[in-house]
């Protein structure tokens, strides 16, 4: 494999326009069987979960991004983790779209020599991204009402 | 001058769309002065304001083609 710190410098587009699929996230393990310098992998999967508010079930998420902003900041958060851990490498992927209940919205992904920095990556990751990225879920309910979510 | 302001989130119920042209402000200041004149249910909402991509915390200058985002909180991941 070529040196994932190089390719980590480049911004990456993170978003998809539907739901993460279990076989795309299979198919990324599959993805590092030839890095065999690496000892640990940490994933975080994010899934729609169908809170009842108010009486109401949330049947989907409608996720919006200010897209170009979004990108420019998860690229400066690649960066301090990239400064911070020993990483190998770093995948991120965040839906965009009616994503519903049950279904995977984001996949971090960190992987190192050891686990504990892959461990750690990954999770400062995932805090740093749902706070500091301009992105916006919409709590679709099933009578077709909805409310605007924010992060706890 | 015209500056291009867009919205997200509830911010965006509240204006009927993504995009809104403003005409003749100088600064960030009174260009939110006259969101909040035109669509007054801005005014009690939480949001963070961001000039051509950077958030801003103080009032900044304009020029003509100036993109201002308005951020509600945030709700990704």
């Amino acid at each position: 494999m070529k040196n994932e710190q190089v390719k980590a410098r480049t911004p990456k587009n993170i978003f998809v326009k539907w739901a993460i699929a279990p076989a795309f996230i299979a198919d990324s393990i599959q993805k590092h069987h030839s890095q065999t310098d690496i000892g640990g992998h940490s994933i975080f999967l994010g899934q729609v979960r169908a809170d009842v508010i108010k009486g109401k079930k949330v049947v989907a998420i409608e996720y919006t991004a200010y897209e170009e902003m979004a990108l420019k900041q998860m690229h400066a958060i690649r960066e301090d983790i990239f400064a911070k851990y020993p990483l190998t490498c770093m995948h991120v992927h965040h839906s965009l779209g009616t994503i519903a209940a049950g279904e995977i919205c984001l996949f971090v992904f960190t992987s190192s020599k050891h686990r504990k920095a892959a461990i750690d990556a990954c999770e400062e990751t995932v805090e740093r991204l749902k706070a500091e990225l301009p992105i916006w879920g919409k709590e679709l309910f099933e009578d077709e009402s909805y409310q605007w979510k924010e992060n706890q | 001058m015209q500056v291009n302001v867009m919205l997200f989130g509830r911010l965006a119920d509240i204006t009927g769309s993504r995009q809104v042209a403003v005409q003749n402000v100088q600064d960030t200041n009174q260009l939110l002065q006259q969101l909040k004149n035109n669509y007054p249910a801005l005014g009690n909402l939480p949001y963070l304001v961001a000039v051509d991509e950077q958030v801003i915390s103080d009032n900044t200058m304009l020029t003509d083609g100036s993109v201002v985002a308005l951020l509600p909180p945030y709700s990704g991941g």
